[in-house]
């Protein structure tokens, strides 16, 4: 397998660190950059783990000049950019009826913006190349849009929305997006009580949440040589939900 | 506006980035890139011709506007890296 260059977001996150964690393990050559803004500890310590094949790169997804500071120091280094996983995101829940504007614009800027800011900022690259893989981590929400989760829900189908759009747009360039909408996942098992827990566990048909390492697994396989006649798919990753 | 060497280099960024058909010196310098009647180009290659002129010679396209000026044909775009872009890099 060739070496490829892969910059994942939200790496400090338990999902990204998964992801990381999957690349690492698929080729002794891949370079991983990790995309942290402000919580750096976990992504500080893989890097610890793996000094010749992790990097960690400053980039606040909502903000287009940074990531072009990102994807400058990624392709002076490496004069390539293989793949990105847009995986950042945070939800912050409240009924759309009491929901504040700011909550809203927020959670949209976060999840959706980023995944738009992200693409634009690794295109010119990937066209360059006439090869990239462009993962997006949506949710199951943007298929099941929850009650309380009217932002989170909206900028995720965004997210797939936009997910298919690009995969149009760039097909035959050589470069492939999909979006991946991970279920329940032991990752927020802390931010959910007992009752929570319990009353999710029954929605799902296999009765227990999803490890971060099984989405993980999808996110490197989109990413493969293997992969290349996927594109514009939406891949849910749930335990059977639906 | 004759840079022969130039619009020679153009078309043949223009044949290998976008996988033309066609050799490079059968494209007429005032040959339509887009259209019926021309090079028969659409949006990606617009796209990719874009990535190609800022790659080759620093040219910036940042608009729609001044992408459908500037990528009318081979003169036009050697034009616009002659006026706005830096030497072949």
């Amino acid at each position: 397998m060739n070496p490829r260059v892969i910059l994942i977001t939200g790496a400090n996150g338990g999902l990204g660190q998964a992801i990381a964690r999957s690349f690492l393990r698929e080729s002794l050559d891949n370079r991983i950059w990790l995309g942290v803004h402000e919580n750096v500890e976990k992504a500080g310590m893989l890097v610890t783990e793996n000094p010749e094949r992790c990097r960690t790169v400053d980039l606040d997804v909502r903000k287009p000049e940074a990531w072009g500071a990102a994807v400058a120091e990624i392709v002076t280094r490496h004069q390539r950019l293989d793949v990105l996983v847009n995986n950042a995101g945070h939800h912050q829940d409240s009924l759309l009826a009491t929901m504040a504007l700011k909550s809203w614009q927020n959670i949209l800027a976060l999840n959706l913006e980023g995944v738009f800011h992200g693409c634009q900022a690794v295109l010119p690259t990937m066209i360059s190349q006439r090869n990239g893989r462009i993962i997006n981590i949506a949710s199951l929400s943007a298929l099941s849009a929850p009650a309380g989760q009217a932002n989170y829900a909206a900028a995720k189908a965004g997210v797939v929305a936009l997910t298919q759009s690009l995969a149009k747009e760039v097909a035959r360039i050589g470069i492939t997006v999909n979006a991946v909408c991970p279920g329940y996942l032991d990752t927020e098992s802390p931010a959910m009580d007992e009752t929570q827990r319990q009353r999710a566990m029954e929605r799902i048909p296999m009765r227990r949440f999803g490890q971060p390492s099984e989405v993980a697994a999808a996110v490197c396989f989109l990413a493969c040589a293997e992969a290349s006649y996927i594109t514009g798919s939406t891949l849910k990753i749930d335990g059977g939900i639906f | 506006m004759n840079n022969p060497e130039l619009k020679l280099q153009i078309k043949r960024l223009l044949v290998e980035n976008l996988m033309l058909q066609t050799a490079a010196n059968e494209i007429a310098d005032d040959l339509p890139l887009f259209g019926p009647g021309g090079l028969g180009l659409d949006s990606v290659d617009a796209l990719q011709l874009v990535v190609a002129l800022d790659k080759n010679y620093g040219l910036k396209i940042s608009d729609a506007e001044a992408a459908k000026q500037i990528l009318r044909n081979v003169n036009s775009i050697a034009a616009a890296v002659q006026q706005h872009g830096s030497p072949a890099r």
